[in-house]
């Protein structure tokens, strides 16, 4: 997802410069939701479409060679993005991403290395859970409205949910990929087929075509 | 250096069922510090209770080891464990008394062989004030709600100022907000100083902790933060597995 609605938003809020505005994002949304480069070209984006304008600059601060930084405050037409934006429908997130096709056409010499891509993919989820983690403690540490604070909560809580369904999908597809390996070694050490060997329609190994 | 407080070193657990071998906990390694908050979800059934069972040295494992201070649970008599169980580590479960005493005595009757009437019956009454059921005493099991019967299973746990709590489970049946607070309790006991393990059946309770971890599979995996002990992984295995001795059981 873009970062414009997100810079959007943030500039109705309070109005500010580009550094600022990136660490607001990180705040809000944790340090891998958007990439800070993304909060530069969404304000270029929205000062083209006239949705954010320049309100006015900053001295360069304690190191002198840098540029002033521009301040920029929402347009009227800003807010009225930001409010039919706000009203309008939201796309579900799709369904299939590259590891599910992965996983549906692997061949079984391929188990052992989407194991180890499915473990990856936990620790990442993980630690996505603990960046959440870590924006709790500011959220409850900082003196915000109640309200607003409660919105947060909410969005947070969605974020965790999806995590949840996505670490209990793999931890289904690598305990399930992990028990055809371990049976396919029986098998091998019992002179059946190699993991290596083309599954046969009915066989063990060829049910991994059908996850 | 002083021992951690809780270590876990390559422990394997498998249950039989006829020929059939389950199994529950492989090569599962964990070390947590006094006054760190661990909470470890899992799905039904992957081996929670196991877990916090061998932890407690209350089931032995089938490989590994289960270090509480640097004692080795396993090779300790059975009166040295019943004192660190009374003393030292709480395990704390779901569940009630039996019969619907008032929850004032259900709480200081393990204190009784310990430490009298009059001072059982004090620190119980601590205890429930600390958790904030203070107002509670006189009520019984069955008047209570989840959470506060959630409450008291923690109350029955600190009442001995323990090293290490071990709580299994304890936010199924509660809603969002005492689900908060529990976290936010356990989180607080954590900062004073006692070593809290936690497993739950929802990841929202994670919020709370210092360090999470999922426990699938038989193993327990965790984003760096849970083992500053251990080079970052590379591979899973890094993270799970240790050497670890063959020991009772």
């Amino acid at each position: 997802m873009s970062a414009k609605y997100a810079i959007l938003g943030l500039v109705i809020e309070r109005p500010g410069y580009g550094y600022q505005l990136a660490q607001r994002l990180e705040e809000r949304f944790g340090s891998s939701a958007f990439a800070p480069s993304g909060v530069y070209s969404a304000l270029d984006q929205l000062s083209r479409d006239e949705l954010v304008r320049a309100a006015g600059e900053i001295g360069p601060g304690p190191a002198r060679r840098a540029a002033p930084r521009m301040i920029y405050e929402a347009t009227d037409e800003g807010v009225d993005h930001f409010e039919a934006w706000m009203l309008g429908s939201s796309p579900a997130p799709p369904l299939r991403d590259e590891l599910h096709m992965k996983i549906a056409l692997c061949r079984p010499r391929n188990v052992q290395p989407l194991i180890d891509m499915v473990y990856g993919q936990e620790l990442a989820c993980l630690a996505r859970l603990r960046d959440l983690k870590q924006l709790s403690h500011h959220e409850l540490a900082g003196s915000e409205q109640e309200w607003s604070r409660l919105m947060r909560t909410l969005a947070r809580d969605a974020e965790i949910a999806s995590w949840k369904a996505r670490i209990e999908w793999l931890q289904n597809a690598r305990e399930l990929l992990e028990r055809l390996l371990e049976e396919s070694r029986v098998l091998d050490t019992r002179g059946g087929p190699t993991p290596t060997a083309r599954p046969r329609a009915n066989g063990r190994l060829g049910r991994l075509h059908a996850l | 250096m002083d021992a951690p407080l809780l270590t876990l070193e390559a422990v394997s657990k498998s249950y039989w069922r006829g020929p059939h071998e389950l199994r529950v906990l492989t090569e599962l390694s964990l070390e947590m510090g006094a006054g760190e908050f661990h909470v470890v979800w899992g799905k039904p059934g992957a081996g929670k209770t196991t877990l916090l069972k061998i932890a407690a040295g209350l089931e032995t494992c089938d490989r590994g080891s289960v270090r509480f201070a640097g004692i080795d649970l396993a090779c300790i008599p059975e009166a040295e464990h019943a004192r660190l169980m009374r003393e030292q580590i709480a395990w704390i479960r779901r569940g009630g008394p039996s019969s619907d005493l008032p929850i004032l005595d259900y709480v200081a009757l393990p204190l009784l062989p310990t430490f009298g009437h009059r001072r059982a019956y004090a620190t119980a009454r601590d205890a429930m004030a600390r958790v904030g059921i203070g107002e509670c005493v006189q009520r019984r099991w069955k008047s209570l709600s989840d959470g506060e019967r959630a409450l008291v299973g923690i109350a029955r746990g600190v009442a001995r100022s323990p090293s290490l709590l071990l709580v299994d489970d304890p936010t199924t049946n509660l809603g969002l907000r005492e689900r908060e607070q529990l976290a936010a309790l356990l989180r607080d006991l954590a900062d004073s100083g006692v070593g809290v393990l936690m497993t739950v059946p929802d990841m929202k309770e994670m919020m709370s902790a210092h360090q999470i971890a999922t426990l699938s599979g038989g193993r327990l995996l965790a984003p760096p933060e849970i083992a500053p002990h251990a080079p970052p992984p590379e591979r899973p295995e890094n993270v799970i597995a240790f050497p670890g001795a063959r020991r009772r059981g």
